[in-house]
């Protein structure tokens, strides 16, 4: 049976995908996590997942964020100087998202 | 672990599900996340009317992107304080819809005309930015994870609904005139946004002593008097002359209180506003309306799980 790992670097982050482990049970799936994940990166915590519970749809299947020109939902749209720090922030993450989805698509 | 202990660790992003964490701990971190997702609920039932209302393709397009990130959020946060084991996402729904789930006192009032919109989606999504960016550093970790895509998207709305009041202060005389009004309306309201002052303030000891709180009410106010009132300021608004605003030697602000309804926030807070009620109700009235949905999709579940035999393989 197959195991999803997930592996949060530091305590308060996001627990992120890193690999897959063979394993009869969680216990044997956490212990090999653990050697096979956690042993050279820095680690705070592990997930195990069995691969079966996991649904997946990718960009085979769905048009992620749509076909059309949605850039009326991004920030950067509307010309105006941002009006506080965390608007400017958000803005920059927007950008981002933007610039990269744009870059795919090209 | 308990309460010493949990004021000791108090740091960001410090305590997750995993944690055993003393009930009062748990109570005071459901109060505010269910608050939180009330008021993104009831805010997009708020801005739901002006898809319609917009005056523009692409403002009903912003707008009903924005309803449902709001929605989202509302989503994301019954999430996180579901993790608790306090109450569960049904319970919560289902306290808004009864009247007993308490929200926003801005969002107790009906919006009724275009022009009010930029009050809600540039000043009150501003000010609820200001907070929800400190919260990225609250101590309940899925409380923090949220307000990161929260935070994500709520710049869009913030700068959407500036640049509906830029469009409005630089239109007709007439719609500076009503937009001038509509501030003069909603400005006390903002300004109450925050909560009372600090010693007012039942709950700020316990949440700020525990990482839940980051900033106190005077101090968001501040933050957000600072940047906000320059911008409105900037597109022709006037600031009314009460509730009076004093500069401070600092240059913070200090708002004088007394020339603020408390009887009326009040009354809002319990839920107990009549033109609020109205909000809580017509929001019982849609969720009622959809009702068959959520039983076809309780009964497919049903199905679908094949009666409750477990899903994992082990």
């Amino acid at each position: 049976m197959i195991w999803e790992v997930f592996r949060q670097e530091s305590a308060g982050g996001y627990h992120t995908h890193c690999g897959n482990v063979h394993a009869p049970d969680r216990e044997m799936a956490l212990l090999f996590a653990e050697v096979q994940h956690g042993r050279r990166k820095p680690t705070n915590s592990l997930w195990v997942v069995p691969k079966d519970e996991i649904g997946e749809v990718d960009t085979e299947d769905a048009a992620f964020g749509g076909t059309t020109d949605k850039s009326y939902r991004f920030a950067r749209t509307y010309n105006v100087e941002p009006a506080a720090e965390e608007v400017e922030e958000s803005e920059k993450e927007l950008t981002e998202a933007e610039r990269e989805r744009a870059r795919r698509e090209a | 672990m308990n309460i010493e202990t949990v004021k000791e660790r108090a740091g960001p992003r410090e305590f997750s599900p995993k944690d055993d964490l003393p009930e009062e701990y748990r109570r005071a971190a459901t109060r505010m996340l269910q608050f939180h997702a009330n008021s993104e609920i009831m805010g997009a039932y708020l801005e739901r009317p002006f898809i319609r209302q917009a005056p523009s393709l692409e403002r009903k397009m912003a707008f009903s992107a924005k309803v449902q990130d709001e929605i989202g959020h509302g989503q994301l946060l019954y999430r996180a304080a579901e993790s608790l084991g306090i109450k569960t996402r049904e319970e919560m729904l289902r306290e808004l819809e009864n009247g007993a789930g308490k929200f926003l006192n801005c969002f107790h009032y009906p919006m009724e005309h275009w022009v009010e919109t930029p009050m809600i989606a540039f000043f009150v999504d501003g000010a609820a930015m200001r907070r929800q960016a400190t919260l990225k550093q609250s101590s309940w970790e899925p409380y923090a994870h949220a307000m990161d895509k929260v935070c994500f998207e709520e710049g869009f709305h913030v700068k959407h609904g500036e640049d509906i009041l830029r469009e409005l202060m630089s239109g007709s005389r007439k719609e500076q005139r009503l937009t001038q009004e509509a501030f003069e309306t909603w400005w006390p309201r903002i300004l109450q946004f925050f909560g009372p002052t600090d010693d007012q303030s039942s709950h700020h000891d316990f949440a700020a002593d525990t990482g839940l709180k980051l900033m106190t009410n005077d101090e968001l106010r501040n933050a957000f008097l600072n940047t906000y009132m320059p911008k409105a300021e900037k597109y022709g608004l006037e600031i009314p002359d009460e509730p009076r605003i004093r500069e401070r030697d600092d240059g913070t602000y200090e708002v004088v209180e007394d020339d603020l309804d408390w009887e009326e926030f009040f009354t809002v807070a319990k839920n107990e506003f009549e033109p609020g009620r109205g909000q809580i109700d017509a929001h019982k009235q849609a969720q009622d309306a959809v009702q068959w949905v959520r039983d076809a999709l309780d009964a497919g579940e049903a199905i679908g799980t094949g009666g409750g035999s477990p899903q994992a393989a082990d």
